[in-house]
């Protein structure tokens, strides 16, 4: 088993809000290793943004309250401001949810993702944006040299994701992070553009880490996910595993309420009982326990730790970890 | 595409001037039927010496023949002359327009010069003391009276100044005969109306360079800057201050136009041999076709201004050309 | 009147994920006056404005019982006299006294301030109701003759007029609102144009409503927002430019007094009355500062968003 590339641990990261500390990361611990491809899944506030921010130290206004992020023996949580800008957009970089709004509009796009490499490996203009143009045509857009001079606003969703693939590849870094890549696109591009990750997963050997909501997209793309809710991990193990038998009410429910194709015409849709919770103010013990079906009553009073729970799989849920298998219409 | 972006736009203009020209004669008319020429220079004229001069002035004809005379002349750079003393609308303003454009283009330019950097700084260190001093001496600084602020300047920098017997800066006027208007000459009076017609663009343009650089700063493509490894400084000076500036070219765009006869008031009270001061003491004298022909010279510039200022948003912001 | 379409205004209960303050929900102009009520300095600013224009209102009563002067009374015996003594605020070269001035001053300058808005605003929306609401040809002419009046330098503009009509306060008001009601027109239009394309407005013609009901008891009731925010920043312009051409001669003609035709004559008080400059400028200042403070603070209670 090879050293992890990266090893978060006991992230705690909290913003300040009229109402109180919101603890939109609690607790949370992964590792990354080299060519891997990890999910972050959880429905929309469950913190897996903020995880990935605080990993690249950009969680501002949020504060990093405890915890380690260890990357290649260093603990980015410590480093220098200077250090952090070394690393970003050359050892990890980031892609971010909407291409239209994360690419600055009034500069080309050859020279933006040209950037980097200016900018890290000290390149010269027209070096650097040879690069650029090679990488612009080999993440899939045609007419790349003609294309680089081009601004954001002349291309389509799904180029323009393709050009953030590439402005976030250019100094070949060791782990990606892509949050939320294909939300904003239309659901055939979406599969171009999964295609293309996985593609540049294979080929550059970069460890990527994949941030959704949708189950869809990681069980395409993911070798092992992570289960997100209120801040914490609920579950976490290989996505194969992880999607035939879920080892966390969370994920057993989120499972079930996705329609299908080969269901009965009447019967009803499975959602999951009750709402979010409120950051500010968890529900005491599990977050999830006043959702859970299968919950007793331990769940209400301590809050359950992430534990192995069957061979591969590890689940934060007193239930599971006490050999329940989770059953149910 | 810029081209034709161009196009479109100087055809709106085109039809926008017509428009002038009509209400401009419109107003004129008003005057031609009553106004009897010279005679305050000589309340004796007889009748036909009435008709005459009236009929000199082409104060006689229908409306459409005088209009299109009227338009006519203006395409050869007449803008009619005056009912004083003759003397033609186009020397005055070929006399006064570089002194106006001296006043109203310092004026613009220490605007600009002062309202960028202290707009960045108050996005940078918002809610900070710096921050609350600037907004408040910007939102009285557009508050108090021009004319106003300019006697107050003058009572403190001339008159107070010279009764102590400390150097003082001058009152009125463009350059004083005496030193023979060089160019520090010059500048020494220009300092004071300046500052004054300044203080209101410098006021208004850095509040709106501080709520335009916050803005851009939240913006996500901000983020995916400083993703890639960014120094803070390039991150708000070359990605965040290029965004931020596209705004302002507009504001400052629209001021354009203001350039002839934004600085009227000022010049007054001042002094200063400008477009403005023009236009008003020919007011006084009821000197109708003189202010008319000044006005009408200014609208044009106005509208020569709003196309140069739509020029340069779509050389600055690529998104616009193409819509 | 049917105002902004609004789930809240139906009463059903406030749903949703539990934020902690669980407020009942309330009407967009109650929210509105409750976010100005907290402004605190906008508030003042606003009770200042009130202040100001009840003295306008009342000066006969306060030049009768506080001053003791008339406005226009002139005194030959007592020029330039300094503030105190007994004149409150000193008196100016023919005598008058100062603070009956100001005082009589208030009135012209706030009512014409407000005749202004009341101009600009009504023709304003008019046109700018017909423009957006119709479309098509109607409203390229209408915004045409927009941009041309709007083209003419104002300044230029007014001194052209006020030597073409005899300045009296109603005619100032009037030549004034002659430019400003073209911004109000573009304002409205736009708001028109957002507000047209929202669904509620389908639904209400297609149950029949006619044209000049929907634009008034639907359109206007959106549109009003702006408008308020539009005008209460405007009048503080307006009350300068009203200041400047009184100050110039072309405006409010002396003997009735205005603060800005007290300053007319001001370079010649420098040098023995320095008060006489002093006094009508600050008024000017104080008012249109207040009136701008109030402006900001309505336009952040209906859209706290800006700020």
């Amino acid at each position: 088993m090879t050293q992890p590339l990266l090893e978060v641990q006991d992230l705690h990261t909290v913003f300040s809000t009229k109402e109180g500390w919101v603890k939109a990361v609690d607790g949370v611990s992964f590792e990354l290793h080299p060519g891997e491809t990890l999910g972050i899944v959880g429905e929309s506030g469950c913190g897996k943004s903020v995880t990935a921010l605080s990993i690249m130290r950009l969680q501002r206004p949020g504060v990093i309250k405890s915890g380690k992020v260890m990357f290649k023996g260093e603990d980015l949580t410590k480093a220098t401001e200077g250090e952090m800008r070394d690393i970003r957009g050359r050892e990890i970089a980031m892609i971010f949810q909407d291409p239209m709004t994360s690419l600055n509009p009034v500069f080309r796009t050859g020279w933006q993702v040209a950037e980097p490499l200016r900018l890290h490996h000290g390149w010269n203009a027209k070096k650097s944006l040879d690069s650029a143009i090679n990488m612009l045509s080999r993440v899939g857009i045609p007419s790349a040299a003609s294309r680089a001079e081009d601004y954001p606003h002349q291309f389509s969703g799904g180029m323009r994701q393709r050009v953030m693939i590439a402005m976030g590849l250019t100094t070949t870094p060791e782990v990606l992070i892509a949050d939320e890549p294909t939300t904003a696109l239309d659901v055939t591009i979406q599969a171009q553009i999964l295609d293309l990750l996985r593609h540049v997963n294979r080929e550059f050997g970069t460890a990527t880490i994949l941030i959704t909501h949708n189950l869809g997209v990681v069980a395409g793309m993911c070798k092992r996910i992570v289960v997100m809710y209120a801040g914490r991990i609920v579950e976490a193990g290989p996505t194969i595993d992880v999607f035939a038998h879920p080892k966390h009410p969370y994920t057993w429910a989120l499972l079930r309420s996705i329609p299908r194709l080969d269901a009965d015409r009447h019967e009803p849709l499975k959602p999951i009982e009750g709402l979010p919770p409120n950051l500010v103010d968890l529900p005491s013990g599990c977050a999830f326990h006043p959702r859970c079906a299968f919950k007793v009553d331990r769940c209400s009073r301590d809050v359950p730790t992430l534990q192995a729970v069957g061979d591969t799989q590890r689940s934060a849920c007193w239930v599971t970890q006490s050999g329940t298998e989770l059953k149910g219409a | 595409m810029l081209a034709k972006y161009v196009a479109r736009r100087f055809f709106a203009s085109i039809v926008v001037v017509l428009g002038v020209t009509l209400i401009t004669l419109v107003l004129m008319d008003r005057t031609r039927g009553t106004y009897v020429p010279g005679i305050d220079l000589n309340p004796s004229l007889r009748p036909d010496d009435i008709a005459r001069l009236r009929a000199d002035l082409g104060l006689d004809r229908p409306f459409y023949v005088w209009y299109l005379t009227w338009i006519w002349g203006v395409l050869h750079g007449d803008f009619g002359r005056s009912m004083i003393d003759g003397s033609t609308v186009m020397s005055h303003i070929l006399d006064r327009l570089p002194n106006t454009l001296e006043l109203t283009g310092t004026a613009i330019l220490i605007g600009v010069v002062i309202a960028i950097p202290v707009g960045v700084v108050g996005a940078l260190r918002r809610g900070s003391k710096t921050d609350h001093t600037m907004t408040v001496v910007s939102v009285a600084g557009v508050a108090v009276p021009q004319f106003w602020m300019g006697l107050i300047l003058i009572l403190i920098f001339s008159v107070t100044l010279e009764q102590r017997g400390l150097p003082w800066l001058p009152s009125s006027g463009a350059y004083s005969a005496v030193n023979g208007g060089d160019f520090f000459d010059r500048l020494e009076h220009l300092i004071l109306p300046a500052t004054v017609l300044s203080f209101f663009y410098t006021s208004t343009w850095s509040r709106f360079i501080r709520s335009s650089m916050l803005e851009v700063l939240s913006q996500d493509y901000i983020r995916t800057a400083r993703a890639k490894g960014m120094s803070e400084r390039r991150v708000v000076y070359l990605h965040g201050l290029r965004n931020a500036l596209i705004p302002l070219v507009t504001l400052i765009g629209l001021e354009l136009p203001g350039l002839v006869s934004g600085g009227l008031v000022v010049e007054v009270v001042f002094g200063w041999p400008g477009i403005g001061k023009l236009a008003f003491e020919r007011a006084l004298q009821y000197d109708y076709t003189t202010v008319m022909g000044v006005t009408f010279f200014a609208t044009m510039l106005v509208i020569a201004g709003n196309l140069l200022a739509d020029l340069l948003y779509g050389v600055l912001d690529p998104r616009i050309r193409y819509t | 009147m049917i105002g902004p379409s609004r789930v809240a205004e139906l009463d059903l209960p406030a749903s949703g994920i539990e934020t902690g303050a669980g407020r009942p929900a309330q009407s967009y102009w109650n929210e509105s006056w409750e976010r100005l009520r907290a402004n605190r300095i906008g508030m003042i600013a606003g009770i200042l404005i009130l202040v100001f224009a009840v003295i306008a209102v009342m000066a006969p009563l306060f030049s009768a019982v506080l001053t003791h002067y008339q406005p226009q009374t002139i005194d030959l015996s007592a020029t330039f006299r300094p503030p105190v003594s007994p004149h409150f605020l000193g008196t100016d070269e023919l005598g008058r006294d100062t603070l009956t001035r100001l005082i009589w001053g208030a009135r012209v300058t706030l009512g014409v301030a407000l005749l202004t808005v009341a101009v600009s605003l009504t023709v304003g929306t008019a046109v700018g109701m017909l423009a957006g609401y119709y479309g098509g040809w109607l409203d390229d002419v209408l915004m045409r003759l927009v941009d041309t009046v709007l083209a003419i330098p104002a300044i230029f503009l007014f001194i052209l007029m006020s030597i073409l009509f005899r300045p009296t306060p109603v005619s100032l008001a009037l030549i004034i609102a002659s430019v400003g009601w073209g911004q109000v027109a573009r304002l409205v239009r736009g708001e028109v144009l957002s507000v047209k394309q929202r669904d509620f407005i389908l639904a209400t013609r297609s149950i029949g409503a006619r044209h000049l009901r929907l634009m008034l008891r639907h359109l206007l009731p959106n549109v009003l927002p702006v408008l308020i925010v539009a005008a209460s920043l405007g009048v503080g312009q307006i009350i300068l430019i009203e200041a400047a051409l009184d100050f110039l001669g072309l405006g409010i003609q002396p003997p009735t007094a205005s603060w800005g035709n007290m300053l007319t004559n001001a370079e010649s008080y420098f040098f023995h009355s320095v008060w006489l400059v002093y006094f009508p400028g600050v008024m000017i200042f104080v008012t249109v500062l207040a009136s701008n403070v109030f402006g900001n603070a309505i336009r952040d209670a209906f859209d706290p968003r800006l700020k």
